[in-house]
C-alpha cells in the first residue's frame, strides 16, 4: 500500500501560496530520499511474504524505516520545490504521502504484533523516535506547509494544546469520579443497573453538537450559560460516563462468585471485599473503560470549540473557514497524537496497576 | 465444642436443612456426608453465618453464633470452600496471609507464619510463596486453600469438599496429609464430602444426611456395623469389610523387624534369609532400592537372579497409607508383603497380608457376634462374608503359593 501510494498518487502538492490549489508532484522530486523511501516500502512488501519466524522483525524494521524515510523525503521534496519560488509558496503533503504514512504505520504495527516481544518493540520505537527527531532537526521538514503554519501559530498552538488537555482531562476526571461509583452501584442494585446503564447509553447516542445544544436549557436552569469551559466539561464527562460505568459494572459482575464467597468466608466486610478483592479483579476492565473514554473525549473536545471552550478544535475550524488545509491539519494531527499518547499511558497504567496474577502474559 | 440444636433452613417451599442436631466434641473431625443436594453445604455455612438459619441454634464453645458479629465469627473459623476460591490477584503468600491481615497482625508476625503453613501443607515455601494461583495445579491450589484456612490458627475448621477437584492419587495424598496435620494440630473440624471412603478414613464421627435430615450420627465403625436404616446401609456400600480397612493405617499393623542390606545382592545368602520372605536392598541413606525374594533363593537361584530393583514410589507404602490402599498395592504387585518407607523412601519395615487379615478378622468377629436382626434390611447372605477375602484369594494365590508367617 505504501509503495502504491508513493508510485501512483501525488506525493506532495506545490502551491504558489497558502490557499491556492496545488500542483501535484511525484515522489521523485524528493531525490535520493524519495528513492530510498520507495526501496524501504518495497522491502516491507517483500517482508510480508517471508516465513513466519522472520516476518515479524522484518516488518517491524521496514515499517519503521519507511515511516522515517517518509518524513525525510517530505522535507527534501519541500526544499527542492521551494528553491527559487516566492516566499509565500507552500508545499503540502499529498495524498500519496498520506497513504504511504498509513501503510508504513500499518506495517510497523503488524510487525510489532507478530514480534510480540516488548523489549524489541520498545527498542524499535525508541530508535525510530530518535531518528524521527533527527530528521526533524537536521532535515528540511520545516519547509513543509504544515511546519510553516506551526511557525506562525506556535505560541497560540501550545496554548490550545494545553486547553485541549485541560478540557479532556477535566471531562475524563469528572467521568471517572461519577462513572466508577455508578458502576459499583450498578453491580449492587438491579435498579441502578437497568435504569442507570440505560440512561447513560442514551446519552452516548446523542451527537456531540446536539449535546451542546441540549445542555443549554438545564444549564440555564442552574443559572449557567451554555458557553465556555463548564458546559464543555459537563458534556465531555457525560460522554466519558458510559465506557467507564459500563466497564466498571462488567468488570465487577465478572468476578468469580467463588472468590467473593471465599472473601466473605474469611471474614471480610463489604468494603474490604470491594477494595481488596472485587476492584483489583475488575481493574483491567475499568482501566480499559477509562482508556476508551480518554480517546473518545480527546476527539469530542474538538467540537467544544464551537461553544468557546477553546482547544485544538479552533485550529481545525479556522482552517476550514479559511480553506487552509494545513491549518486544519495543525489542529488535527496533534489531536491524533494526544489520543495515541493517552492510549499508551493507559496501557502503561494497566501494566503497573493490574496484578500479574490476572493479566494475560503478566507472568513471564 | 460445637453444637447444632434443631437447626432448620427453609427456602420458600424447599426445606434445605430440616431440624438437624448434633454435637462435635473439641478436637474431633465430623464428616458431613450424603447425596448431592442433601443440605451439607447449607449446614456447614450456617455455622459461620454465611447462611442464617430459619430456626434453631448453633453454639460454639457455649456462645450462640447469632450473638457474634459475622465478620468477627468468620475470622476465627477456618473455611475451605467447595471450589477452592483462591484470590487470583494475590500471590500464594498473600492468599494465606488474608485472615491474619484482617485480624490486624503485624507483618513480622504473619510472614513467618505463612512460610510455616506452606511447609505444613507440603509446599516448598521458597518455590511457591511468590506464585499466583493460576500457576498452581489443582492439588497445589487445594493445599494453599487449606493453608489459608489454618493461617490464624483457628480452633474450628469448616471444609467443604476440600479435596473434591483432584485426581484420585492426589486426593489420597491430600487425605493422608490432612490426617497427619489433624493429628498434629487437633482442630475441631466439620468436613463435607460425598465420598464414603474419604469419610471413613478421616472421620471421628460421620453425620449422614438425606433430604435435609440427619439419618445417623455416629462413628464410622457404627455406621458400617450398625446402620440405622436401609438408606445408611446402602449409602455406606456393600464392601464394608474393605471399607473398614480404609480406616486403619499401615502404621498400626506394620513390623519394623525386616532384613536389609546396603551391600546389594552380594550381601544376601540363603542362610541370611532365615524365616523372612524378602531381604531388602537399600542405599547408604536407607532408601529402598529393591529386594531379594528368599523363596526364589530357596529354589536354588543366585541372589542376583532373585533380586529385583524397584522404584519405592510404586513398590512401597508409607505409614500413613490406609490398609485398603496397602492391600490394593499387594494385589497389584502380586506379593503377600509390601515394604513400608518414609516420605523420602527410607525403609521403615513391612506390612504383611496376614497382619491385614487379622485386622479384618477383628471386624468380622465384631459383626459375627451381632444378632442377625441388628443389621437392618440386610439379607444375611450379603451382609457377612467379606468380599475382600474372595478378592484376595483370587488375586494372590495363583502366583504366590505358600504363606510365610
Ligand atoms: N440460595 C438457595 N435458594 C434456594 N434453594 C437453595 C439455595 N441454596 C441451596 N438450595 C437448595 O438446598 C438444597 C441443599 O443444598 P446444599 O448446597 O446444601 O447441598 P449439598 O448437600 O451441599 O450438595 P452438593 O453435594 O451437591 O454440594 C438443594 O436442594 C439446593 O438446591
Ligand atoms: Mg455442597
Amino acid at each position: 500500500m505504501a509503495l502504491a501510494g508513493c508510485l501512483l498518487l501525488p506525493f506532495v502538492e506545490f502551491r504558489p501560496n497558502r490557499i491556492a490549489s496545488g500542483v501535484p508532484e511525484g515522489f521523485a522530486v524528493a531525490g535520493l530520499s524519495g528513492w530510498l523511501l520507495v526501496a524501504a516500502a518495497a522491502l516491507a512488501l517483500i517482508s510480508a511474504f517471508l516465513p513466519a519466524r522472520s516476518r515479524g522483525p522484518a516488518l517491524l524494521g521496514t515499517g519503521a524505516a519507511t515511516a522515517i524515510l517518509l518524513l525525510s523525503a517530505l522535507g527534501s521534496a519541500a526544499e527542492r520545490l521551494q528553491e527559487g519560488a516566492p516566499v509565500i509558496a507552500r508545499v503540502s503533503i499529498g495524498s500519496g504521502a498520506w497513504l504511504a504514512a498509513i501503510g508504513a504505520i500499518t506495517v510497523w504495527f503488524a510487525g510489532s504484533r507478530a514480534t510480540g516481544s516488548v523489549r524489541v518493540n520498545r527498542a524499535v520505537s525508541v530508535i525510530a523516535l530518535l531518528a524521527g527527531l533527527a530528521v526533524m532537526l537536521w532535515g528540511s521538514v520545516g519547509e513543509l506547509s504544515l511546519a510553516k503554519e506551526y511557525a506562525v501559530q506556535s505560541r497560540r498552538f501550545w496554548m490550545l494544546v494545553r486547553q485541549h488537555l485541560v478540557l479532556s482531562g477535566a471531562g475524563l476526571g469528572a467521568g471517572m469520579l461519577i462513572g466508577v461509583p455508578l458502576g459499583v452501584l450498578a453491580s449492587r442494585s438491579r435498579v441502578v443497573r437497568d435504569f442507570g446503564l440505560g440512561v447513560v447509553s442514551v446519552i452516548q447516542t446523542i451527537p456531540s453538537m446536539a449535546m451542546l445544544g441540549l445542555l443549554i436549557a438545564p444549564l440555564a436552569a442552574l443559572g449557567l450559560t451554555a458557553i465556555g469551559t463548564t458546559p464543555a466539561v459537563i458534556a465531555l464527562a457525560l460522554y466519558a460516563l458510559l465506557p467507564i460505568m459500563r466497564n466498571t459494572f462488567v468488570g465487577l459482575a465478572g468476578v468469580d462468585p467463588a472468590t467473593i464467597d471465599a472473601g466473605r468466608g474469611m471474614g471480610m466486610g463489604r468494603l474490604q471485599l470491594l477494595f481488596r478483592v472485587e476492584v483489583p479483579l475488575a481493574l483491567p476492565l475499568v482501566i480499559e473503560g477509562v482508556r476508551a473514554a480518554a480517546v473518545l473525549v480527546i476527539g469530542i473536545a474538538a467540537v467544544t470549540a464551537f461553544i468557546g471552550a477553546g482547544g485544538l478544535g479552533i485550529l481545525v475550524f479556522q482552517g476550514w473557514g479559511q480553506q487552509a488545509d494545513d491549518l486544519t491539519l495543525l489542529g488535527a494531527v496533534p489531536m491524533v497524537v494526544l489520543a495515541v499518547f493517552a492510549d499508551a499511558a493507559m496501557r502503561m497504567l494497566r501494566r503497573l496497576a493490574v496484578s500479574p496474577g490476572i493479566e494475560e502474559g503478566g507472568l513471564s | 465444642m460445637i453444637a447444632l440444636e434443631d437447626v432448620t433452613k427453609r427456602y420458600d417451599s424447599l426445606t434445605a436443612v430440616d431440624g438437624v442436631s448434633f454435637e462435635v466434641p473439641s478436637g474431633e473431625v465430623c464428616v458431613l456426608i450424603g447425596p448431592s443436594g442433601c443440605g451439607k453445604t447449607t449446614t456447614l455455612r450456617m455455622i459461620n453465618r454465611l447462611i442464617e438459619p430459619t430456626s434453631g441454634r448453633i453454639v460454639i464453645d457455649g456462645r450462640d453464633v447469632m450473638g457474634i458479629r459475622p465478620e468477627e465469627l468468620r475470622r476465627h473459623i477456618g473455611y475451605v470452600i467447595q471450589s477452592v476460591g483462591l484470590f487470583p490477584h494475590l500471590t500464594v503468600a498473600e492468599n494465606v496471609a488474608t485472615v491474619p491481615k484482617l485480624l490486624g497482625w503485624e507483618r513480622s508476625r504473619y510472614s513467618p507464619r505463612v512460610l510455616e503453613l506452606l511447609e505444613i501443607v507440603g509446599l516448598d515455601a521458597d518455590e511457591y510463596a511468590k506464585k499466583y494461583p493460576r500457576q498452581l495445579s489443582g492439588g497445589q491450589a487445594q493445599r494453599v486453600g487449606v493453608a489459608r484456612a489454618l493461617a490464624a490458627d483457628p480452633p474450628l475448621l469448616l471444609m467443604d469438599e476440600p479435596f473434591g477437584a483432584v485426581d484420585p492419587l492426589t486426593r489420597e495424598r491430600l487425605q493422608a496429609e490432612f490426617a497427619r496435620i489433624q493429628r498434629e494440630l487437633g482442630k475441631t473440624v466439620v468436613f463435607v464430602t460425598h465420598d464414603v471412603d474419604e469419610a471413613i478414613r478421616l472421620a471421628d464421627r460421620i453425620a449422614l444426611m438425606r433430604d435435609g435430615r440427619l439419618e445417623q450420627y455416629d462413628t464410622p465403625e457404627a455406621l458400617l456395623d450398625h446402620p440405622a436404616s436401609k438408606f445408611v446401609h446402602d449409602f455406606m456400600g456393600a464392601d464394608r469389610a474393605l471399607k473398614r480397612l480404609g480406616r486403619a493405617r499401615v502404621a498400626d499393623v506394620m513390623t519394623s523387624d525386616v532384613l536389609s542390606t546396603t551391600d546389594g545382592t552380594g550381601g544376601v545368602s540363603r542362610e541370611s534369609c532365615k524365616e523372612a520372605r524378602f531381604f531388602y536392598l537399600t542405599d547408604d541413606e536407607g532408601t529402598l532400592e529393591g529386594w531379594v525374594d528368599c523363596h526364589v533363593l530357596d529354589a536354588g537361584t543366585s541372589p542376583e537372579e532373585a533380586g529385583t530393583l524397584v522404584d519405592w514410589r510404586e513398590a512401597a507404602v508409607q505409614p500413613d497409607t490406609t490398609l485398603k490402599e496397602a492391600l490394593s498395592r499387594m494385589l497389584g504387585l502380586g506379593f503377600r508383603n509390601v515394604a513400608v518407607v518414609d516420605e523420602r523412601g527410607r525403609l521403615l519395615g513391612e506390612v504383611s497380608l496376614s497382619a491385614i487379615e487379622r485386622t479384618m478378622a477383628e471386624g468380622d468377629a465384631h459383626i459375627a457376634n451381632l444378632p442377625e436382626g441388628e443389621i437392618l434390611g440386610v439379607p444375611p447372605e450379603e451382609g457377612v462374608p467379606p468380599e475382600a477375602r474372595a478378592q484376595l484369594d483370587e488375586g494372590v494365590q495363583p502366583e504366590e503359593g505358600e504363606v510365610t508367617t
